[in-house]
C-alpha cells in the first residue's frame, strides 16, 4: 500500500470517527445525563445494567450511565471525586458508611422523595432501615435493599445427614443443638483420620462474629456512643465461635476453606451475605438452600446492611428531577434487583408472590425483624479492623474472647475520643 | 546573542518539559504533603481543618500500629535485600559463565519483572493457596505436609518476600551481569596464570570490582523494600493479625480509608526519614569499602 493511499485511508477513518462522535454528541446533547456509581462488580452489576437499559428506554429524555468499581477502592474514589466537585449525580453507599459521607456534607437531602403525590411511602420501609438514612428530620438516601447474613447449606449433604422436612426436602438446622449435630454428622474423615469434608466453615470471620452479636444481646457502643465491644453479649458470641474451633468443628484458622470450600462441596454449611447467591447461581450442579442463621444465642438475630441510593448535593433542578426519577424507578422495580441476590427494602415488594418464589432471598428476609446493622460511627473502618484483630486472635488461640475484646474496646475508645476531639476543634 | 548564551537557552528549552512535570508531579505534591503533615486535615470534617504543629508526628511516635507497621517493613527489608542480592549475584555469575543462550536466559529472567505487581501477586496468591495452590499440591505429591503460606504469622512475610524475589530479581541480576561483563578478561587471565583458584577469582577480583554496582543495587533495593505495598497488600491484605501490614499500607489506609490526610502525610515523612537514614548509612559504609 502506498503512502498516499495510507494517508487517504487514515483521513477517511478520521472523518468517519468524527461523524460518529458528532452523531453521538447530537443524540445525547438534549438528554439529561445522569452518571451512576456503585461497587456492583459481580453478577449484581449485570442486573443493574439491565435495569438501567430499561429506565433509559422508558425515559428518552434521560441517559443514565453506570460506572462500577471494586468496593475496596470505590469509597476512596467517591470521596475524592466529591471533594473535587466531580462526584456522580447518583451513587450507592452502604448504610454503615453513611455517617462519614453525611459528615463530609456530600449527601443531598432527599426528604422530598418521601413526600408529595409521587412519594415513596415511608410505611413501605421498615422503621429500622429508614432510620439508618435519617438525620434529624432529613433523609439522605433511599434504601434499595437489605443484605442480611444467613445460612447456606448443601442440600444433598443435609439430606444424607437426615435433615429433611415432611416432604423429604433438605431442612436447615434451626437451633444450637441441631446446628452442632448437623456439623458433626456432615464432617467426613479421610483415611488418615483428618476431616476431608467439613460440616461448617467460617467465611469472613468479622461478619460471622457480627452475625452472632444480636443473638447474644451484644452491642458495639453504649447509649453515650462510647465503645462497648467487651460487653457480656459480645464475649459470649465470640466464645461460641471459639468453641467451634476448639472442638475441631470448623477448619483450623490456617486452612483456606470457607466460601471456596463450600463451592467445592468440601464444606456443608457457611454463613454469608445474601449477595453471594449470584456466585452460587453460576454453579450448575450445586444443590443449595438458604435459611436464617440458627438460634445459637438467646434468640434469633443476624447482621445486615443496605445499599442506599444517594444524590449529589449540587445539581440543577432538571438533573435533580431526573436523578430522583431514576432512584424511584430502581426502588419500584426492586423485584428485579432481588434477582441479583438481594432482599428488597420495600415491604410491598417483599410481600409479592414473585419474591416468595425466590427461596434464598425469601428465607434470608425472615431475619429482618431481628437484624442489626453495624454502628453509626465515623470510625467504622478502625472499628472493623479492631473486631477483625480480636476475632483473629481468639480463633488462633492467642487470646481469650474477653482479653481480645478488651484490647479492641480500649483501642476503639481511643479512636472515638480522637474523633470527638478533632471534630469539635475549630480552626 | 552570544554563542554561550544561546547554548544556555537551548539547555533550558530542552529541560523545560521535564522541569515542568517535575514541578507539577513531584515538587508541588511534596510541598503539599509537607504542609499537610503539620495540619489536622480530615476529608470528612473539613470545617475542623487546622494547623496543629508537630502533633501528627508525636502522635505517630506514640501509635502502636505505626511501630508495628514499621517493624513489619523492616522485617521485609531485612529478608528481601540479602535474598535479592545473593540470588541476583548467583544468577549473574551463572549467566556470565554461559557460552550459549545467555540472552534468552536473561530475557526469561527479566520477564516476571515486566508483569504488573497486581498480576504477579494474584498469580502467586493462587500458588500459595492452602487448599488448591500449586506449592501445597507439589508438597503433598512429595509426601510433605502442606504449609500455611499466607495464613500463618510466621510464614506470611517470607512468602511475600518469595513472591517479590521472583518478580524483581531479574532486574537486579541483569544489572549485576552488566557490571560483571565490564570487568576486563585480562585481569582474570593474569590471575589464573598467577595460580589463582575459583575462590580467589571470586573474592579478590569479581566481588571487589562489583562493589560500586553493589552499592547502587543495595541502596535501591533497600529503598524499594521500605516502600513495599503491592506484594504484601495484594497477597495478604496485611494479615494475618497485621503481621505483613507494611508502613506504606498503614499510611494508605490512614489517608484514603480513614481520610486523615494530615496524619498520613506525617507518617509518610517519618518513613522518608527512616529510608533516607538507612540509605545514607549504607552509602557511606559501602562507599568506604569501595574506596
Amino acid at each position: 500500500m502506498g503512502a498516499k493511499t495510507s494517508l487517504f485511508l487514515l483521513a477517511l477513518l478520521a472523518v468517519i470517527l468524527g461523524f460518529a462522535r458528532s452523531d453521538f454528541s447530537v443524540s445525547s446533547h438534549h438528554k439529561l445525563h445522569i452518571d451512576f456509581w456503585n461497587g456492583w462488580t459481580g453478577p449484581d452489576g449485570r442486573v443493574a445494567l439491565e435495569m438501567i437499559r430499561q429506565f433509559n428506554q422508558e425515559n428518552p429524555d434521560v441517559e443514565v450511565s453506570m460506572q462500577r468499581m471494586e468496593w475496596g477502592t470505590y469509597y476512596n474514589k467517591l470521596m475524592v471525586a466529591e471533594v473535587d466537585g466531580r462526584g456522580p449525580a447518583v451513587f450507592v453507599i452502604h448504610a454503615s458508611t453513611l455517617p462519614r459521607m453525611e459528615q463530609a456534607g456530600f449527601l443531598a437531602d432527599v426528604r422530598d422523595m418521601f413526600e408529595g403525590p409521587r412519594a415513596l411511602p415511608t410505611s413501605d420501609f421498615d422503621d429500622y432501615v429508614l432510620n439508618q438514612v435519617k438525620y434529624d428530620q432529613t433523609y439522605v438516601g433511599v434504601p434499595l435493599d437489605i443484605h442480611p447474613q444467613g445460612l447456606y447449606c448443601n442440600a444433598d449433604m443435609l439430606k444424607q445427614a437426615g435433615f429433611v422436612d415432611a416432604n423429604g426436602n433438605a431442612r436447615a438446622p434451626e437451633n444450637k443443638e441441631e446446628f452442632v449435630r448437623a456439623i458433626k454428622s456432615m464432617q467426613k474423615l479421610d483415611a488418615s483420620g483428618h476431616p476431608d469434608t467439613w460440616g461448617f466453615a467460617l467465611t469472613l470471620w468479622r461478619n460471622n462474629f457480627q452475625a452472632l452479636i444480636p443473638q447474644f444481646d451484644g452491642r458495639y457502643m453504649d447509649e453515650s456512643g462510647n465503645a462497648d465491644l467487651d460487653c457480656k453479649g459480645n464475649v459470649e458470641a465470640l466464645e461460641f465461635l471459639s468453641s467451634l474451633e476448639k472442638q475441631h468443628l470448623v477448619p483450623p484458622p490456617e486452612n483456606g476453606l470457607g466460601w471456596v470450600g463450600y463451592r467445592q462441596k468440601k464444606v456443608a454449611m457457611v454463613w454469608d451475605g445474601v449477595y453471594m447467591l449470584g456466585d452460587l447461581k453460576r454453579l450448575e450442579d450445586m444443590p443449595y438452600i438458604g435459611a436464617p442463621i440458627p438460634v445459637l444465642g438467646h434468640h434469633a438475630g443476624t447482621m445486615a446492611d443496605s445499599h442506599v441510593l444517594c444524590i449529589q448535593k449540587t445539581m440543577s433542578p432538571e438533573r435533580r428531577d431526573a436523578a430522583e426519577r431514576f432512584i424511584r424507578f430502581l426502588s419500584e422495580h426492586s423485584i428485579q434487583w432481588a434477582g441479583a441476590g438481594q432482599v428488597p427494602a420495600r415491604k410491598s415488594v417483599r410481600n409479592s408472590a414473585e419474591f416468595a418464589k425466590m427461596p434464598v432471598q425469601y428465607a434470608f428476609s425472615k431475619q429482618i425483624p431481628t437484624m442489626m446493622y453495624p454502628p453509626r460511627t465515623h470510625i467504622l473502618f478502625e472499628l472493623s479492623l479492631e473486631i477483625d484483630l480480636a476475632v483473629e486472635k481468639v480463633m488462633r488461640g492467642r487470646a481469650t474472647p474477653d482479653e481480645a475484646l478488651k484490647v479492641a474496646n480500649k483501642n476503639c475508645q481511643t479512636f472515638i475520643d480522637r474523633d470527638r476531639r478533632e471534630r469539635q476543634a475549630k480552626p | 546573542m552570544t554563542y554561550t548564551r544561546k547554548r544556555g537557552m537551548d539547555a533550558w528549552l530542552f529541560m523545560t518539559p521535564y522541569t515542568l512535570s517535575f514541578a507539577a508531579f513531584i515538587l508541588v505534591p511534596v510541598l503539599v504533603s509537607l504542609t499537610l503533615a503539620f495540619m489536622q486535615f480530615d476529608l470528612t470534617s473539613r470545617n475542623s481543618i487546622q494547623f496543629v504543629g508537630t502533633r501528627n508526628f508525636s502522635d505517630a511516635l506514640k501509635d502502636d500500629y505505626f511501630w508495628q507497621a514499621l517493624k513489619a517493613t523492616l522485617f521485609f527489608v531485612v529478608l528481601m535485600v540479602p535474598c535479592m542480592i545473593t540470588t541476583g549475584l548467583a544468577m549473574a555469575f551463572g549467566m556470565n559463565a554461559m557460552t550459549r543462550g545467555r540472552n534468552t536466559v536473561r530475557a526469561l529472567l527479566f520477564l516476571p519483572g515486566m508483569l504488573n505487581v497486581a498480576v504477579a501477586s494474584i498469580l502467586w496468591g493462587w500458588f500459595y493457596n492452602g487448599e488448591f495452590g500449586l506449592f501445597n499440591y507439589l508438597l503433598k505429591g512429595w509426601g510433605f505436609a502442606p504449609k500455611p503460606w499466607l495464613s500463618d504469622r510466621s510464614w506470611a512475610m517470607p512468602s511475600a518476600v518469595g513472591m517479590n524475589l521472583w518478580w524483581a530479581v531479574g532486574g537486579t541480576s541483569v544489572v549485576l551481569l552488566a557490571a560483571l561483563q565490564q570487568i576486563p578478561r585480562s585481569i582474570f587471565e593474569a590471575a589464573v596464570l598467577d595460580g589463582a583458584g575459583n575462590s580467589a577469582l571470586l573474592n579478590r577480583i569479581s566481588l571487589p570490582l562489583l562493589r560500586p554496582v553493589m552499592l547502587f543495587v543495595v541502596v535501591t533495593n533497600t529503598i524499594a523494600g521500605f516502600q513495599v505495598f503491592g506484594p504484601t497488600f495484594l497477597l495478604t491484605r496485611g494479615g494475618p493479625e497485621l503481621s505483613t501490614r507494611a508502613l506504606v499500607q498503614y499510611i494508605y489506609e490512614t489517608a484514603f480509608n480513614n481520610y486523615r490526610l494530615g496524619y498520613g502525610a506525617a507518617m509518610s515523612w517519618l518513613l522518608f526519614a527512616v529510608v533516607a537514614t538507612f540509605a545514607l548509612v549504607q552509602y557511606r559504609f559501602l562507599k568506604r569499602s569501595v574506596a
